[in-house]
């Protein structure tokens, strides 16, 4: 029988956190409350404290807590990013999740006893590349970009030492990970330069009667109907006017959901499995937690089906219209 | 849990003040035991506006650098939802983020402060509070 994937879930709290922990997550990722962190958001993230307190509640149940130091270090800022390594290291992290070769390069030479995995946003999509981070600065596990599909992911795994864990559910984005910058359109920042998609500070949205528009900086970026599902801010989900006509030019709001396919993702020999989503509450690593918890003791069994409880649970906390397996199957070439 | 018509009614002419009154007192009592770390110098000066949705009421409360005080209309940014949603992300049952989703809860304003007050709210570990309850109430507060 295939080996169990662990599961690697959100928290932007210490609640969530331990709602993780106490809902069945083998790990935790976090971040510290600055722009090291790709959920860079207002009020998100741990203080030194919450974060000791969350590392001593997973540890006493056997669990690890990995943290997220994942945008790329800025010019004469550099001293930032290795100072968040530092941080991780004494207050006793499992692992760093490291995009930045640079920083790789830092963490590997400065603390080699801590274990360096590269983030989705260090976008390594090929063996030859995972490898080299392996051979260069001692990577034991990569997180892959979601644009891989199941045979490819497959080609990978047989190909490389390093551990890898994919995404399993939660909002998806134009997945151009670790090299989008399109918000930087609209607001001079991006995600890997400064942790966040759409800085609060430039999201307005402003209600008219049932109708609810979005702004990014002013510029008018979404419109929903009454009872329209609305989304998250960002630019890759608006709806914009091509040739005469509006619609999700880039991307409509979606989430994945790997419920049916995890037999094969565990057959394949991925190593873990990831839940996106450190900018939600409690309420939703919870749930998501418990729910994939399930599903993954449950794929080892010959007979698994996707339950429809869990499929509920999923749809009601998910982004968007509907749920997709993503670039994982995609029958056409 | 809709409000009924004539109860509606009766509510929609009362004054906010008193309410606003109890939630800010209790706030300032709370503040050490639930917040020890946060100065709110991010609410310093600015104010949040509560309200419920079907009932076109609520509370304006903000920060003065040392408590919680009343505050006027119009706020920095005003939540809006039914009184049954703020009950259920009052008890975590949801997240915040899936009833926006849902159009349930909105946020209009100033979203920098709302995301600030929504994620304090998450990091709040509201177990001391609880602990003062009676068993029996606790049990079902606590999901």
């Amino acid at each position: 029988m295939p080996r169990k994937p662990q599961l690697i879930c959100p928290a932007g709290s210490l609640p969530a956190l331990k709602a993780a922990v106490d809902r069945g997550a083998d790990a935790v990722y976090v971040g510290f409350k600055n722009a090291t962190n790709a959920r860079n958001f207002a009020g998100l993230n741990f203080t030194d404290q919450q974060l000791a307190e969350g590392i001593a509640y997973a540890h006493r149940h056997g669990r690890e807590i990995l943290i997220a130091i994942n945008t790329y270090a800025q010019a004469g800022r550099v001293a930032e990013w290795r100072k968040s390594v530092d941080r991780a290291a004494e207050i006793g992290a499992d692992a760093v999740i490291l995009a930045d070769f640079g920083l790789l390069s830092y963490a590997y030479q400065t603390h080699p006893q801590l274990r360096r995995h590269l983030s989705v946003q260090g976008s390594a999509t090929n063996f030859a590349a995972i490898n080299m981070a392996h051979e260069c600065f001692g990577v034991s596990r990569a997180v892959l970009p979601r644009v891989l599909t199941l045979p490819q992911v497959e080609y990978v795994i047989k190909n490389t030492p390093v551990e890898i864990e994919v995404f399993g559910f939660g909002s998806l984005c134009v997945m151009a990970e670790g090299r989008c910058i399109l918000s930087s359109y609209a607001t001079g920042q991006s995600p890997n330069t400064h942790g966040v998609c759409s800085p609060a500070g430039f999201v307005r949205w402003e209600p008219e009667g049932q109708r609810m528009r979005t702004r990014l900086n002013d510029i008018l970026i979404d419109q929903f109907e009454a009872g329209e599902p609305a989304g998250y801010p960002t630019l890759c989900k608006g709806r914009f006017e091509v040739e005469g006509d509006t619609y999700y030019a880039l991307e409509e709001p979606t989430s994945l959901n790997t419920l049916s396919i995890l037999p094969e993702l565990m057959k394949i020999g991925v190593s873990a499995i990831k839940v996106e989503g450190r900018q939600r509450s409690p309420a939703y690593t919870a749930e998501v937690t418990a729910t994939l918890r399930a599903a993954i003791d449950a794929a080892g069994d010959a007979h698994y089906s996707v339950k429809p409880a869990w499929q509920d649970a999923l749809t009601k906390v998910s982004e968007g219209h509907q749920q997709t397996l993503g670039a994982y199957s995609r029958p056409w070439r | 849990m809709n409000i009924p018509a004539p109860i509606k009614t009766i509510l929609q002419q009362l004054p906010e003040l008193p309410p606003t009154l109890a939630l800010v007192t209790a706030l300032n009592l709370l503040r050490k035991q639930l917040w020890p770390e946060d100065d709110f110098a991010w609410l310093t000066g600015r104010s949040v506006r509560l309200e419920i949705a079907d009932l076109g009421r609520g509370v304006t409360f903000g920060f003065d650098g040392q408590r919680f005080v009343t505050a006027e209309q119009p706020a920095d940014v005003v939540f809006a939802a039914a009184l049954a949603d703020y009950w259920i992300i009052a008890r975590r049952q949801e997240d915040p983020d899936t009833l926006f989703f849902q159009r349930r809860l909105t946020i209009s304003g100033d979203t920098e402060l709302g995301l600030q007050l929504k994620n304090l709210m998450d990091a709040t570990d509201f177990e001391p509070l609880l602990q003062h309850l009676p068993q029996g109430l606790r049990s079902r507060l606590v999901i």
